[in-house]
């Protein structure tokens, strides 16, 4: 059952979310219709998976740092992984929000570039400290 | 009293078991970073990180006492068709990990810069 707008002004920007506002948009109950619970569910299921990259970037990065011995090379690729978790995890919640927006509001869903930057970041990053690694580096 | 089982099929897809199980997922993920944190900071003398990693174990633990509470929490409104999207749930994790994961940066710079 969908919750009460609550007033004009916060239903108009909850109405308003799409691509480009903040890393919090507003509450999605507050526009359009409760989907079909499957949905929602999977949505849940998409933001925690975004939550646990992030948290395995952290783990990486630190793990980078620890255990390649070449200090340059160490910061570069620890660091490098630490930031791709920062951005991962700032941008999680905007991401379940605009698509839980858009699904209540029966639009398509808000594309997002980050799945094919993390994809070639992350593997060109492991691919050098693997080689790193190889190297005792 | 204990409730009554459900008379009927309400969760085809045993979508929110999957769901449960992706929570439990995060939470042990969670846990694992607190912890490595932790040793980390732990190495490197930092005790403020120390807390900090620790204070990351502790979420972890809450998310997954969390989860077992929420499960069954979630039976009613899913056999009634009401609505089930919890966005500070959702808010909270998203923030704490945002809060984790600038913390684990922000050493592992000072760490750095103090090596050079």
């Amino acid at each position: 059952m969908p919750v009460d707008p609550g007033s004009g002004v916060r239903k108009k920007r909850a109405q308003l979310a799409r691509p480009g506002e903040g890393l919090l948009p507003p509450d999605p109950r507050k526009v359009g219709e409760e989907p079909d619970y499957r949905f929602t569910l999977a949505n849940e299921r998409t933001f925690l998976a975004w939550i646990r990259t992030a948290l395995a970037l952290s783990a990486g990065g630190l793990g980078a740092l620890h255990l390649i011995p070449d200090p340059y090379s160490s910061a570069l690729i620890g660091i490098t992984l630490l930031g791709f978790s920062v951005a991962t995890a700032a941008t999680s919640y905007r991401r379940w929000a605009l698509n839980e927006t858009s699904m209540r509001l029966g639009r398509p869903l808000p594309k997002s570039k980050l799945p094919q930057v993390m994809a070639v970041s992350t593997t060109v990053i492991a691919l050098l400290a693997a080689i790193l690694f190889a190297l005792d580096k | 009293m204990k409730p009554e089982p459900p008379q009927q099929i309400f969760d085809f897809g045993v979508q929110q078991e999957r769901t449960s199980l992706a929570w439990e997922r995060t939470s042990i993920a969670m846990m694992t970073a607190g912890v490595i944190l932790t040793r980390y900071a732990a190495g490197d003398a930092r005790s403020v990180f120390v807390l900090i990693g620790l204070l990351q174990v502790a979420t972890g633990g809450a998310i997954l006492l969390w989860t077992a509470w929420h499960y069954e929490e979630l039976h009613a409104p899913l056999r009634d068709g009401t609505g089930i999207t919890h966005p500070n749930a959702v808010r909270t994790v998203g923030v704490a990990t945002l809060w984790f994961s600038t913390a684990t940066f922000i050493l592992a710079t000072l760490f750095t810069l103090s090596r050079w």
